[in-house]
């Protein structure tokens, strides 16, 4: 423990240095300025600006990198929660609420909730990161196959949060997701299911492609076929810029609720970021005072989610410091950037290079102040994007969506991909059907099918091997909790008024 | 530090030639093709050829593209077809795309293409948990035949080189290969959580994917795939054990079909030039990578044998229709 | 895409017509739960220890059937939401843009010129009627991006005639 504390504590001498804290200025600024395109993720900002870091010594870099890092995620979930065009899939949940709230003019409070839950949450998580590591990462590897798979029950019953006022064509949108995700060589015996002879398919759906298809191509083409009804003239300051008392008393349990949902669940190395911003959102939603402001913009449904993200980006960060393991897009960036110092994680790492791991999480800490500082005074600045003429504002959109895939595939099929889901996207918002369950369902699909399938084929397809394990059967337990509770309760209700 | 300044200083140098007239006839114009997304071995195979190549002053500028999809499958595809008699292009391949080729029925196979060289390979191991009570090698072999089914495998993609190598290594105990149970998990990441948490038998990777764990003491190596005993180490090979399995996870360069043997004896030397080059040499030590180089005759065979040894082997785990 | 549909302007009302969205929805589901077992059928028994690749396949089929007929009733109850009048015009005038721009892709004509198109279409799907100019604009514009994109941080995109200008 004070070993902790004293390495930490020269990690903090060696990244306050001022050359040190420009770095990170820069990198933080460089990191929201690609992210906040809409439909480039923090994945493919880091990797964009990964080369930009090079020029420097090993310790400037990595605190550059720490900042682009950092920057990227608050710059996706600016596009998040300004146009409803997540970057990536982690920035969804975001996009439910906070979409809404930027339409009613609070979309001031609403990235300063962000950028300060990410603040909260991106601190206490790295802290996390810095003491419980080594613990942590026991109970990661304890983490088997059946335990995923129960994980992923849990989180497909918290989906429901998302499917608006009908059961049945949410559940239509997850089941969509899922057929999707079935497209492409299944993993566990290289047999192609759904790919009709095209070769483009054997990979399967990119999440990237059908998230921008569905959010922003859609959002463009439902804004333009209602454009004839009142020119919806979009206020980008209504009320306050900034959060007021009672949006912080909103804010602050949500901050710390996500920040136990991510860490945990951002440590697995098959966790990921997607399952605790939906839990956190499924969370607030259940306990909010406000009910009535759900699917309306309430301010619970950004803190939480974002707060979330920032911790389980985090939480990325125990595997692949402690074990190497690259459990994220990004985090397999991140690992490209040690590498370039010949350098490679694993459980030797703390050990071999202490100064560089602590200068690493030193600066995290740092870049996370830096984001805050360099991002509330823009906050006005970034609202102030709505103000841009709608034509040229969605037709910058559509640019950058596309960008965004033509940078990673330049195929005709995958362009096509974008556009089919594009139209997907707006029939969808035509016919009332929720858009956010197609993109749940193509990334916990397969997740779930082939955890399941290895535990069966582990256990030669005996299938008490979910309750034999104790994780999985707690999980389990709660996902059927869960999936029940809410209907006891409302019989509960229902008969206590009758009584009454 | 180097590198970068290289491909920066090999970007500018590209540049400033374009605009200007046409070059000496020595100098080369090279594309190179990595048929994956950009960050895998095959791309970063393909940058530091680019970065030698130009280093070594054989090409005057080294175009890589990248055509991700399908184990190389949507690469060759596209290498074969659209590059065809071009003396000016090249596409890296290596072991894991002749069984996806296998298996996604391409149309496009690797028989098509003209052989140039070897580069690189990686050996291949198998591991267990620290406490797993299996010690060597043949212990494995007799859990295997004892109950094949009991005993599980962790590694990449099915069909690629650690599927292959699980059935071999059934094939060549006496065990059963067609019944092998084996797990494919994306990425060694996940596969090592499996192995560390004792959810499988065993793990097979590539060597320096598990290196740090063996290091540490919290995986045990059964055994290599090399042909002789590693330099500097204490992991005994499969053949010391009495198992002839030798192995290893190649990478090579070809040039499109339908060029001339004057085209073919161009891009050869220039990859011989290449590979012999110090730049050269410094990226493999950089990146950890063996060196294999192997050219001409010699590796148009090799490639030939391992197309047949995995198509078998594919086959006789049922994942290719024969 | 119908614009008619039900207007829904009878709330919690009996008298609601059959929606005839509602039913296409539906009969896709049907069709697509049909197409995954079709294709689940193709795929060969393999030597796999539990679950083959065909089980999931069949399981989602089964759940689209249960959503189609859950649709069907809906539509032919005409619970569906209420649905404003859309104007067609500015939609088609998107998609051509898209087409455009996979167009300009496929034949090689490069990122500039693609996505311009797709920005001078839209603009003109949101009401601009200056195409001149906003071409203008869309062109300095994608420059730009290809330019810091490309040269700054040597993403490459594709390349047709005028990338080759730079």
């Amino acid at each position: 423990m004070i070993d902790t504390f004293a390495a930490l504590a020269h990690g903090m001498a060696v990244a306050l240095q001022p050359m040190n804290l420009l770095y990170a200025l820069i990198g933080v600024f460089l990191g929201t300025a690609v992210g906040v395109l809409p439909g480039i993720g923090p994945a493919l900002t880091v990797a964009l600006l990964l080369p930009v870091t090079y020029k420097l010594d090993p310790g400037g870099s990595l605190i550059m990198f720490a900042g682009i890092y950092y920057g990227g995620m608050y710059g996706g979930s600016t596009t998040a929660i300004l146009i409803n065009t997540p970057g990536e899939s982690a920035s969804m949940a975001t996009a439910l609420e906070g979409n809404k709230m930027a339409k009613a003019g609070r979309g001031g409070p609403a990235l300063a909730t962000s950028a300060i839950g990410s603040f909260v949450a991106g601190t206490i998580a790295t802290i996390g990161l810095a003491f419980l590591a080594p613990w942590l990462v026991d109970f990661a590897v304890r983490f088997g196959p059946e335990d995923y798979f129960a994980l992923m029950c849990v989180a497909f019953v918290t989906v429901s949060a998302t499917f608006g006022d009908s059961p049945v064509r949410g559940l239509t949108s997850l089941f969509i997701g899922l057929t999707l995700g079935l497209i492409g060589i299944d993993k566990l015996t290289g047999q192609a299911r759904l790919a009709f002879g095209i070769p483009e398919l054997l990979d399967g759906v990119e999440v990237t492609t059908l998230a921008v298809g569905l959010f922003a191509v859609g959002e463009a083409l439902y804004v333009a076929s209602r454009r004839h009804h009142a020119e919806e003239k979009l206020e980008p300051v209504r009320g306050s810029l900034w959060m007021t008392r009672e949006d912080w008393k909103r804010s602050w349990k949500p901050w710390l609720r996500g920040t136990l949902f991510g860490f945990p669940i951002g440590a697995l190395p098959a966790g990921g970021a997607e399952i605790p911003t939906f839990l956190s959102y499924s969370t607030e939603r259940r306990l909010t005072k406000h009910p009535e402001e759900f699917g309306k913009g309430a301010i619970e449904g950004v803190a939480g989610p974002e707060a979330a993200n920032n911790a389980s980006a985090a939480g990325t960060l125990v595997p692949l410091l402690t074990l190497g393991l690259p459990t994220s897009a990004t985090a397999a960036m991140m690992l490209a950037g040690f590498q370039q110092y010949g350098l490679n994680p694993g459980p030797l790492l703390f050990a071999e290079r202490p100064d560089l791991v602590w200068g690493l999480i030193a600066s995290l800490f740092i870049a996370n102040g830096m984001l805050l500082v360099l991002n509330l005074p823009l906050v006005g600045l970034w609202v102030r994007l709505l103000a841009i003429p709608q034509p040229w504002l969605y037709a910058g959109i559509l640019v950058f969506a596309t960008m965004g895939t033509i940078a990673a595939k330049p195929s005709v099929v995958e362009l096509s991909m974008l556009a089919g889901f594009g139209i997907m996207g707006f029939l969808m918002r035509r016919f009332d059907f929720p858009i956010a369950p197609v993109v749940i369902g193509l990334i916990l699909g397969p997740i779930a099918e082939s955890q399941l399938r290895r535990a069966l084929a582990i256990s030669l397809g005996d299938p008490m091997v979910l309750l034999q394990s104790p994780m999985s059967a707690t999980l389990l337990g709660i996902a059927l909790i869960a999936l029940v509770a809410p209907f006891v309760l409302k019989e509960l209700r229902r008969f206590k008024a009758n009584e009454d | 530090m180097i590198s970068s300044h290289m491909r920066l200083f090999g970007a500018v140098v590209a540049l400033l030639l374009g605009a200007s007239g046409p070059a000496p006839a020595q100098q080369l114009e090279l594309k190179i093709m990595a048929p994956a997304a950009p960050g895998g071995g095959w791309d970063q195979t393909a940058r530091a050829m680019q970065q030698a190549l130009v280093a070594a002053g054989v090409a005057r500028s080294v175009q890589v593209t990248n055509v991700a999809g399908a184990g190389g499958s949507v690469g060759i595809a596209q290498f074969v077809n659209g590059a065809k008699g071009d003396g000016n292009q090249m596409m890296v391949n290596g072991f894991v795309m002749v069984g996806a080729l296998a298996m996604n029925k391409s149309p496009v196979t690797l028989e098509q293409v003209t052989p140039i060289a070897r580069l690189t390979e990686e050996i291949q191991v198998i591991v267990v948990p620290a406490n797993s009570p299996l010690k060597t090698a043949q212990d494995l072999a007799a859990a295997l035949k004892a109950d094949i089914a009991k005993v599980t495998f962790a590694g990449g993609s099915a069909g690629g080189v650690d599927h292959v190598m699980a059935a071999l290594f059934a094939g060549t105990v006496g065990a059963d290969a067609k019944k092998i149970n084996y797990i494919p998990f994306s990425g060694g990441g996940e596969s090592l959580a499996a192995i560390l948490g004792g959810k499988v038998t065993a793990g097979i990777s590539g060597l320096s994917e598990y290196e740090g764990q063996i290091k540490a003491g919290k995986l045990r190596a059964l055994g290599v795939t090399s042909e002789k005993r590693l330099p500097g180490s204490d992991i005994p090979t499969f053949k010391e054990q009495g198992i002839d399995l030798v192995l290893a996870n190649w990478r090579s360069v070809v040039a499109p079909p339908g060029i001339t043997p004057e085209q073919r004896k161009t891009l050869s030397d220039a990859v011989e030039k290449m590979a012999k080059s110090d730049a050269w040499k410094e990226i493999l030590k950089q990146k950890g990578w063996d060196d294999a180089y192997l050219s001409g005759d010699a590796f148009s065979d090799f490639l030939k044998k391992e197309i047949v040894r995995v198509t078998d082997v594919l086959k006789s785990v049922g994942l290719v229709k024969s | 895409m119908s614009s008619e549909g039900a207007p829904g302007d009878h709330p919690g009302g009996a008298g609601r017509r059959v929606d005839r969205a509602g039913l296409v929805i539906a009969a896709a589901l049907a069709a697509l739960a049909a197409v995954l077992v079709w294709d689940a059928n193709k795929l060969p028994a393999t030597s796999m220890y539990g679950m083959g690749p065909e089980a999931m396949p069949v399981v989602i089929a089964v759940g689209l059937v249960l959503l189609a007929i859950g649709n069907l009733i809906d539509a032919l109850r005409g619970n569906l939401p209420p649905r404003e009048s859309m104007d067609p015009k500015p939609v088609w005038l998107i998609i051509v843009g898209l087409a455009l721009l996979i167009g300009i892709i496929g034949f090689g004509g490069g990122f500039i010129l693609a996505t311009s198109a797709l920005f001078v279409t839209t603009s003109a799907a949101f009401g601009r009627r200056a195409v001149v100019a906003d071409s203008v604009i869309a062109l300095v514009l994608t420059t730009l991006i290809y330019l810091a994109f490309d040269k700054l941080l040597t993403l490459s995109l594709p390349a047709g005639p005028l990338e080759r200008l730079l």
